[in-house]
């Protein structure tokens, strides 16, 4: 029997119980159908996390104080709430003497209550210097950021970001009025133009930026730094510029042994490789779990196969006896799984696709940057996927079709 | 030439066995008509299923036109049973949902790669000569038991085949369709096919030219029938 019969003969089979066929074809098409949603999902989501990570800026540099142990992209202990006490006014001055490095700017954090009039809220603040805002693309709807005379003068002067201007101010002019923060008071000078979330889900827009010195002396009683943030003039030297760093700073700390280093120095680069493997992960995890719903639809073929050999007895009796060898009907019977996957697995894009397009249109009014992906990965998987999953469950029903006796499947009642 | 040496065959149910056909010696001819009669569980329709390649035997020899069952293997007795046999069944077995045309065709999917035009010939050819052209596009499951029957026929002369066996094809008819279906089977005698015809009529037994009467496994008689039977048993059908 040539293939090309084969497949003729299992498509008018199937045609023949159509409602069969198509009921049988459900679990493949849902599993299919779950297999390119979140697939699609997963990607759009790695799009969203990737474009928020270079939105900071894709030639930034950061200095975390404190080693990493394991692997390169572990933590460092800073990051774990662990203080490190490492990072210093002496490190920023001598990284800014460096040619290489366009601007530097320290940062402070610390969470404290704030409060305008009888709003009062808990937030996050920021101290840091005049440079932070351009280098971290930060732009200001309304007022002016900081300038670096307030930091030399201890200004008590506030950037709000976006949400925590309306949390305490709603829909009134925040310019010029006055918050206390942790007790001490800050005149409003500038709102932050809203950001989204962060690198790792940082809400961007829920923060309150002060002058470093301000944040350090009176609000923190500290002279270290929590992190050092470096630009490099440009992408290209990105490399260069960590080099730079890493010698600067082990000659500052004095530092012979490499394996003594008491700061990490992380580039945008480190921050996409982490973030891509968390949400490949992620992907791969939600993959899994639409891969069970096509073995269970795939489980159901192989059930209904099995039924359709048993009623087709006295078809399989005859076929034989007209010539069809074991192989032939083996053939035949493997490709009407083959078709039924296939089909369910076309139908199941066709609808997985469909869905992500209207989640598309959902989403772009919820999420900022939310992207449009169905990769082609997903659809060429799940081609393979289905047919594969027809091959594997058809076989056995195929082999007991093959297998009967022709004699006694002619008699079969 | 078709030839029997001593075939035995022998079923076995856990340790009961059953000796179905015991000592079967004889020779069919071609372009014979030979018709096998005898009582239910005689043993038959075992001698059939041997003859046609379905079954192999216990013990003794078997040659069909030059062919030894014994040294063939079941994808080989599939080969020669597509090329060389054609079966006509009792209970016509047809693919009620197909069309005739698809019933047709059946025997011609594991012909090889046939041209499709060269196939749909050799269909049309067949369908025509039991007189149900117009029937082609027809399903089987909508035709009447005398037309069922002769779709099963031209599905048995597709491939032009050397023997054609015919298990009761009668059984299930009316007389009058009973007849037409025999009147074509003696055409096909008449044409050069060798038939073997398993029944338990006499009157349908007698379109043959040759009467095996199997009784309990053993051949119990080889004889001609005479011309003059047939010639007033065929008579009596038209």
């Amino acid at each position: 029997m040539t293939t090309r019969d084969a497949l003729t003969s299992a498509i008018a089979s199937l045609r023949q119980s159509r409602t069969r066929s198509i009921l049988t074809m459900l679990g493949i098409v849902i599993g299919i159908a779950s297999v390119i949603l979140l697939m699609s999902l997963g990607q759009s989501a790695q799009q969203l996390i990737l474009a928020q990570v270079q939105n900071t800026g894709s030639n930034l540099v950061f200095i975390i104080p404190g080693a990493t142990k394991g692997s390169r992209l572990s933590s460092p202990p800073s990051v774990q709430g662990i203080i490190i006490k490492t990072l210093v006014k002496q490190d920023l001055d001598s990284l800014q003497n460096e040619p290489s490095i366009q601007a530097a700017a320290p940062e402070v954090r610390g969470v404290a209550k704030v409060v305008f009039e009888n709003n009062d809220t808990s937030v996050t603040f920021t101290g840091t210097t005049a440079d932070f805002f351009p280098m971290r693309n930060f732009t200001i709807d309304r007022g002016y950021s900081f300038t670096q005379a307030d930091v030399d003068s201890l200004s008590h002067v506030a950037v709000l970001g976006s949400e925590i201007s309306k949390t305490l101010f709603g829909y009134r002019d925040p310019i010029g009025k006055t918050i206390r923060l942790k007790d001490i008071t800050f005149r409003v000078v500038g709102v932050l133009g809203s950001k989204g979330l962060g690198p790792f889900g940082v809400d961007q827009d829920n923060i309150i930026i002060v002058p470093i010195t301000v944040a350090q002396k009176q609000m923190l009683g500290i002279d270290h730094y929590n992190t050092l943030t470096i630009q490099a003039k440009d992408t290209y030297t990105v490399d260069f510029v960590v080099s730079r760093i890493t010698s600067v700073l082990r000659q500052n700390h004095r530092i012979t042994d490499p394996d003594k280093d008491d700061f990490t120095v992380r580039t945008q680069a480190d921050a996409l490789e982490l973030l891509g493997s968390i949400t490949s992960i992620m992907t791969l995890f939600l993959t899994s779990i639409a891969f069970i719903s096509l073995i269970v639809g795939g489980i159901g073929i192989m059930n209904i196969m099995l039924v359709s050999v048993i009623e087709r007895t006295r078809e399989i009796g005859l076929r034989k006896a007209v010539g069809a060898t074991n192989a032939d009907i083996l053939k035949q019977f493997l490709w009407e799984s083959i078709v039924l996957t296939f089909v369910g697995g076309m139908a199941g894009i066709a609808i997985g696709a469909c869905i992500v397009i209207l989640l598309y249109f959902i989403f772009i009014n919820i999420i900022d940057g939310w992207a449009f992906a169905l990769p082609v990965s997903s659809i060429a998987l799940a081609v393979g996927v289905s047919t594969v999953t027809g091959v594997i469950f058809g076989i056995y029903p195929a082999q007991q079709a093959a297998k009967k006796n022709p004699i006694e499947a002619l008699r079969y009642e | 030439m078709i030839t029997l040496r001593n075939i035995a065959k022998e079923y076995h149910d856990g340790d009961v066995s059953t000796q179905a056909l015991r000592d079967i010696t004889f020779s069919i001819s071609p372009g014979e008509f030979v018709s096998i009669m005898g009582p239910s569980g005689s043993g038959k329709s075992t001698l059939l299923h041997l003859l046609s390649f379905l079954d192999r035997p216990t013990s003794g020899e078997y040659s069909f036109f030059g062919k030894t069952i014994t040294d063939l293997t079941d994808a080989q007795l599939a080969r020669v049973r597509n090329e060389e046999m054609g079966f006509i069944f009792q209970s016509f077995n047809l693919l009620s949902n197909s069309t005739v045309y698809r019933n047709v065709e059946l025997p011609l999917l594991y012909s090889g790669d046939i041209h499709p035009e060269h196939r749909a010939r050799k269909v049309e050819e067949a369908v025509a000569s039991v007189g149900l052209s117009e029937k082609l596009l027809t399903p089987a499951g909508k035709l009447s038991g005398g037309q069922k029957q002769r779709v099963a026929i031209a599905r048995a002369l597709v491939n032009n085949p050397t023997v054609i066996f015919a298990d009761e094809p009668t059984g299930n008819l009316d007389s009058v369709s009973g007849a037409q279906v025999m009147e074509i089977l003696k055409k096909l005698n008449d044409k050069g096919h060798t038939v073997i015809l398993v029944t338990h009529e006499t009157y349908t037994a007698n379109f043959g030219n040759r009467l095996l009467r199997i009784k309990d496994g053993l051949l119990e008689s080889d004889t001609p029938i005479e011309k003059s039977v047939a010639d007033d048993t065929h008579a009596y059908f038209k």
